[in-house]
């Protein structure tokens, strides 16, 4: 047993030993420099008020307890956000994905008629915008003012994925498409049975930016939408986070409650854990998408 | 469970209502465009036709309906994470029901609210009527026309209500525009307010055998005192940095600061830049010393509220001189910690400064500076106008602060409403805090829809019922009640929109090089006379024409 593990692998010096002790103390010390501020929001959101009033607590949670996430559970605008952050996620995602497949397939083949002026003409958006008085003239124009899709369609594709997305089309042999040509496929058939499930990885990579992407987005929703009802958990949390800093202030109220931290950072917890718990599940597309988008003609 | 019932009752109620109305709208089809002082007579004949609209007409008081059809009318309002609103809570229901308004909230997050509120404002694109919580957006958007003139509408007849108010408080005329208002102003009902005071641990005064410190120059003493009793701790503290130490004590110690520099005098009678007068060497003279005797937190230009209430809460600082407020949370944070079962923060009466003054100013208790704006291209201004008037009222404001009758609250024999001990009595342990929470319940007071509002009447009163009350809160009230040093915030003039583009060139240029100045003098790096160098410097980058333009301003209004 012992044995075996060893075998394989080649004696090794002194120098290279050290290296590796070093190496690994470097990216530990690295490591927890990422991990902490996620660990520190997490165990004084478990610790009771009077510790953290006291800035009494660093590395353990003191007065171990789960009131705040009592309250968190309690507050019905937050599930309400939640379940509005899921659908957004959820249908946004499956929209971003499909317009830009859509969108980046076309570009990617070089007999394509006009591509290269199209390309020319969709990658300007990337650095000149409307701004946002305009935009927010066409939501209204279009009528989504206040529905699901005034979030969802003014960023239906991001012109830098889609060029990801497209870089990674090209990388698929010509020959393949043109012998898919000659048994009889047409482009849709072509684009549906042999280029996307070719291009899983940087489909599960695009799945991942723009989800992530919808989960994070609050702006979009504070500015179309007017019904409370409909806002996502996003803006409900930067709300009671922010404001609850405002709200210590107190400038012209002379009112003085403040949110309790341990509010905020259950808050918090709650609001990014399900997003962290869809990266294990696409990580092993994921190194892979990034790089096949990568820095290719 | 009984708040359920309740709520069930009051949605039937509505449901009636909506009922008994779209019958009387059917029955008299014509009669839509005949005034709403009719509304009485008219519901009478109707309920005699129908013996089912009999029954639900009989308990409904049409007197103060503003619309015999229900209105539906949108506003846009900032959220607040101490109190969220709620489309339907109770008080917006009973609105429904005593005025025929439906009311549709749009509630935006506050610390969005100015972002959406200027593109809504830009584009035109606004519900009939918008929260507006600054002067300056009177400026901005007044002269863009979007929205209402109201002049037209204040006098005896049209908004009894409002226009006692209008008469009581001549300094609303500080909000028109052109001679012209386009805001209705949020009236404080009985407010007590506190503001920016002294307070120090009085347990350990007493420990020491402290005299209670009278001028500033004695408080420096008592702080060393302290200090040398023991060590560790780091006597005074604040947060936010030198600005907010600059905005908190200015005032008292003889100068001002307001919140950016430009500061009215109560005493001179005019507009001063704080920093730019002899009397602030007063003010950085005071804090070095308090620096150099080891008394000023030496974090003090970089400290965060976190790190305030981290040090006041552990006993690791004595005093602050912020919003006074906060004593009472201290208090309370610091009890539960052991050893200190017994400490107190405590206001001082406002101290005596260099200049033999006792000065400071209070929170406001009159005009909070909130605004409702109407707009011009809403379908709906008669009702409006009639809605708003209400909500002025007594009974308007009754409703919303105190909630519902019956429910939340009962009126008493002199007919002032008193809270419901068991209604008040559910939220007793609630956070943040019991009368936040009874806030947010019923959908009361200043945060929420409400034009003469109430909120710390409410408060003590709620807490005064749930036993919250303590005795230090008495006591603090007491001592900012019976300190004369306490005035009301002097409420800006209107500048036009050339002076005010002006006035923030001239702020921006000034503040961006006084920033860097101020420390080098409170740690003692330069000496204090040659702030005198600093004042001349402002008065080439124009401080004193921004002190002309307010003061011109002002003889404006008082010309008025």
């Amino acid at each position: 047993m012992k044995k075996e593990r060893v075998r394989g692998r080649k004696p090794q010096s002194l120098g290279s030993r050290i290296f590796d002790v070093v190496n690994y103390l470097l990216l530990a010390a690295v490591g927890f420099v990422m991990f902490y501020p996620m660990f520190y929001v997490f165990i004084v959101s478990i610790s009771s008020a009077e510790y953290i009033n006291q800035g009494a607590i660093s590395f353990f949670p003191r007065g171990i307890n789960f009131e705040a996430y009592k309250r968190v559970f309690d507050t019905e605008s937050i599930w309400t956000g939640y379940k509005n952050t899921f659908l957004y996620t959820i249908v946004g995602t499956a929209v971003n994905v499909a317009l830009t497949a859509m969108c980046a397939y076309p570009l990617s083949r070089k007999d394509f008629y006009g591509k290269k002026p199209l390309t020319v003409f969709i990658t300007l958006t990337m650095f000149v915008s409307g701004g946002m008085i305009p935009l927010y003239l066409v939501v209204n124009g279009l009528h989504i003012m206040d529905t699901m899709w005034a979030v969802i369609l003014p960023s239906a594709i991001s012109t830098y994925n889609m060029i990801v997305m497209r870089t990674s089309f090209s990388a698929i042999p010509d020959s393949l498409v043109e012998s898919a040509h000659l048994d009889g496929a047409n482009d849709v058939h072509i684009f549906f049975k042999i280029v996307l499930p070719l291009s899983k990885p940087i489909l599960a990579t695009m799945v991942l930016f723009y989800a992530v992407t919808h989960w994070n987005s609050y702006f979009p929703a504070l500015l179309y939408l007017n019904d409370q009802s409909k806002y996502p958990v996003q803006v409900i949390m930067r709300n009671i986070i922010i404001d609850g800093d405002m709200a210590q202030a107190g400038d012209m109220s002379g009112m003085l409650n403040v949110v309790a931290t341990n509010y905020k950072y259950a808050i918090i917890i709650i609001s990014v854990i399900p997003i962290l718990l869809i990266y294990p599940f696409l990580q092993k597309y994921f190194t892979k998408g990034v790089m096949i988008g990568a820095v290719k003609g | 469970m009984r708040k359920r019932t309740v709520k069930r009752a009051a949605r039937q109620t509505a449901a009636a209502v909506l009922a008994g109305c779209m019958l009387l709208g059917g029955c008299s089809g014509s009669g839509s465009g005949s005034g709403s002082g009719s509304g009485g007579g008219a519901a009478a004949t109707t309920g005699a036709a129908g013996s089912e609209a009999q029954t639900a007409d009989a308990d409904v008081d049409k007197s103060s309906w503003v619309s015999e059809e229900p209105v539906e009318i949108s506003i846009m309002m900032t959220d607040n994470a101490n109190q969220p609103l709620k489309q339907d809570a109770p008080s917006h229901e009973e609105i429904f029901k005593k005025t025929n308004v439906k009311l549709n909230i749009q509630i935006v997050p506050a610390n969005g609210y100015n972002e959406k509120k200027s593109i809504v404002l830009g584009t035109n694109n606004f519900p009939d009527i918008i929260y507006i919580p600054n002067t300056a957006d009177i400026v901005t958007y007044g002269e863009s026309g979007v929205f209402e003139p109201l002049l037209q509408y204040v006098n005896e007849e049209t908004m009894p209500n409002f226009y006692k108010f209008w008469e009581q408080y001549p300094e609303m005329k500080r909000y028109l525009l052109n001679d012209e208002l386009y805001v209705f102003p949020v009236v404080a009902r009985e407010e007590t307010a506190n503001g920016f005071g002294p307070v120090i641990r009085t347990d350990l005064l007493e420990k020491n055998n402290l005299e209670t410190p009278e001028t500033f120059d004695e408080l420096l003493d008592t702080l060393a005192k302290l200090k040398e009793a023991d060590p560790s701790i780091i006597p005074w503290t604040g947060r936010k940095g030198t600005t907010q130490l600059l905005k908190t004590t200015s005032y008292m110690l003889g100068s001002g600061y307001g919140n950016n520099g430009l500061y009215y005098d109560e005493d001179e009678k005019k507009y001063i830049f704080g920093p730019a007068s002899q009397n602030f060497k007063a003010v950085l003279d005071y804090l070095n010393r308090a620096y150099e005797m080891g008394v000023l937190d030496p974090e003090f230009a970089t400290t965060t509220a976190e790190q305030m209430d981290s040090k006041l809460a552990s006993g690791k600082s004595v005093f602050f001189l912020d919003n006074s407020g906060f004593s009472m949370n201290y208090t309370s944070m610091l009890r539960k910690v052991d050893g200190y079962e017994d400490a107190t923060f405590q206001i001082l009466p406002i101290l005596e400064n260099s200049f033999g003054q006792r000065r400071a100013q209070a929170y406001a208790t009159e005009l909070p500076g909130r605004f409702y704006a109407v707009n011009a291209s809403s379908e709906h201004k008669e009702e409006i106008i009639k809605l708003i008037d209400w909500l002025y009222s007594k009974e308007g404001s009754d409703i919303t602060n105190y909630g519902v009758e019956g429910y939340s609250f009962e009126y008493n024999e002199q007919g002032e409403p008193e809270f419901k001990e068991d209604y008040v009595m559910q939220f007793k342990d609630a956070q943040p805090s019991d009368y936040y929470a009874i806030y947010t319940d019923l959908g009361i007071t200043k945060l929420d829809l409400c034009l003469w509002a109430c909120n710390t009447k409410t408060w003590f009163e709620i807490q005064k019922i749930d036993g919250n009350w303590t005795e230090e809160s008495d006591e603090y009230w007491n001592i900012i009640a019976n300190d004369a040093a306490y005035v009301q915030p002097h409420i800006d003039p209107p500048l036009t929109s050339e002076e005010s583009e002006e006035v923030q060139d001239i702020l921006a240029d000034v503040n961006t090089m006084l920033e860097q100045e101020y420390n080098k003098y409170i740690m003692g790096e330069a000496e204090i006379d040659q702030w005198d160098s600093v004042i001349s410097q402002c008065e080439d980058m124009g401080i004193r024409r921004l002190e002309q333009i307010y003061n011109d301003a002002e003889a404006r209004v008082l010309q008025q």
